[in-house]
């Protein structure tokens, strides 16, 4: 004999994911590393600014590459001789709490004081997915066109500090720099908004400050 | 397209129940979505049509449930539905319908729940 039973589940992925979000954090803390979630649309320009981070800011910095195939990303911070875990996604469009966990098993965190998440680029997916960071940072560009923040509102209302860069070329790409500054001030009236040309370092010394000034208004 | 490794996670964890249950087959399963995920209802479920096959799972009828956002203001205290308003898609994340501020926390609508199933078990 048979019979039918309802069995009650309620297991949330996203709340899954936020745990395993918060040990994250906490192991990161005990450690006494500041983390730095860095999202942005692909080719922005988040590998770059964190290679600028490395050889300019007076951090000791590890970073998480995480890619689709991240050992192109990894190979270039691999050359500044800090601590770098490659973390390939496979199919996956986003980093989540759990590969992440495992990326952090891997660095050696008391060689650091500052770790960055570089996330897949993409300005959807990741939105979902809390790392464990203590800050999340989105880059983006003019080349992705100056409608890119009113059309991805919700990874911008969460940021704590936006990077719009290349701003050099906004005129050829025909872009307005000042219209993606103005949505995203909509979305997130709070938020650091940074102008930058990362080419030529503009805008560079003010992203140091801004992470230094976060980093502090949380300790 | 995260859609695949949510609905994985979702056939992990209903298979990890039923096989506890002893399940013999899985009848129904209900998920809720939030309206606010970055998850695509229609996406999921075709992707949990192509993932149940083979399992406890195959012959189970899946029910998505959306749920809706619920906010509460920090600025006026008001709590509850907001205005979606799918013309203007900024009003439905960042304001109070009833004070216009943007400080405001998100109670519902961002969920993906593995609600319950409906097992078929020995007696």
């Amino acid at each position: 004999m048979h019979k039918i039973a309802d069995v009650e589940i309620q297991h949330d992925i996203m709340v899954a994911n936020k745990k395993l979000a918060q040990r994250n954090q906490r192991i990161l803390d005990k450690a006494n590393v500041f983390s730095v979630d860095v999202l942005g649309a692909i080719g922005s320009g988040k590998t770059s600014l964190i290679e600028l981070l490395i050889k300019k800011s007076d951090e000791k910095i590890g970073v998480i590459a995480g890619d689709v195939i991240s050992k192109f990303d990894a190979g270039r911070f691999q050359q500044y001789d800090i601590p770098v875990v490659g973390l390939n996604t496979g199919k996956e469009c986003h980093l989540d709490a759990h590969l992440v966990e495992h990326a952090i098993e891997d660095m050696p965190l008391d060689e650091i004081d500052t770790l960055y998440i570089e996330n897949v680029g993409n300005l959807i997916c990741p939105v979902d997915f809390d790392l464990g960071s203590h800050m999340r940072m989105v880059v983006i560009s003019v080349s992705e066109g100056d409608d890119t923040v009113e059309k991805h509102p919700l990874i911008f209302k969460d940021a704590d500090l936006i990077v719009i860069n290349k701003i050099d070329i906004a005129d050829a790409v025909g872009a307005d720099a000042e219209k993606m500054v103005k949505d995203a001030k909509y979305l997130n009236p709070d938020v650091k908004i940074i102008k930058s040309s990362l080419k030529t370092e503009e805008g560079l010394n003010e992203i140091i400050k801004a992470i230094k000034d976060f980093r502090d208004s949380i300790n | 397209m995260h859609e695949l490794s949510m609905a994985d996670a979702i056939v992990k964890t209903v298979l990890d129940v039923a096989e506890k249950n002893q399940a013999e087959e899985i009848l129904e399963v209900t998920i809720e979505v939030g309206k606010l995920t970055m998850l695509n209802p229609e996406q999921l479920r075709f992707l949990l049509d192509v993932l149940k096959e083979n399992t406890l799972l195959e012959g189970a009828e899946i029910i998505i449930e959306e749920i809706p956002v619920e906010i509460k203001c920090l600025s006026c205290g008001y709590a509850g539905s907001t205005n979606l308003n799918d013309s203007d898609h900024y009003l439905m994340i960042v304001k109070c319908p009833e004070c216009d501020e943007r400080n405001l926390e998100i109670v519902t609508g961002q969920e993906c729940n593995v609600k319950n199933i409906r097992i078929e078990k020995p007696e």
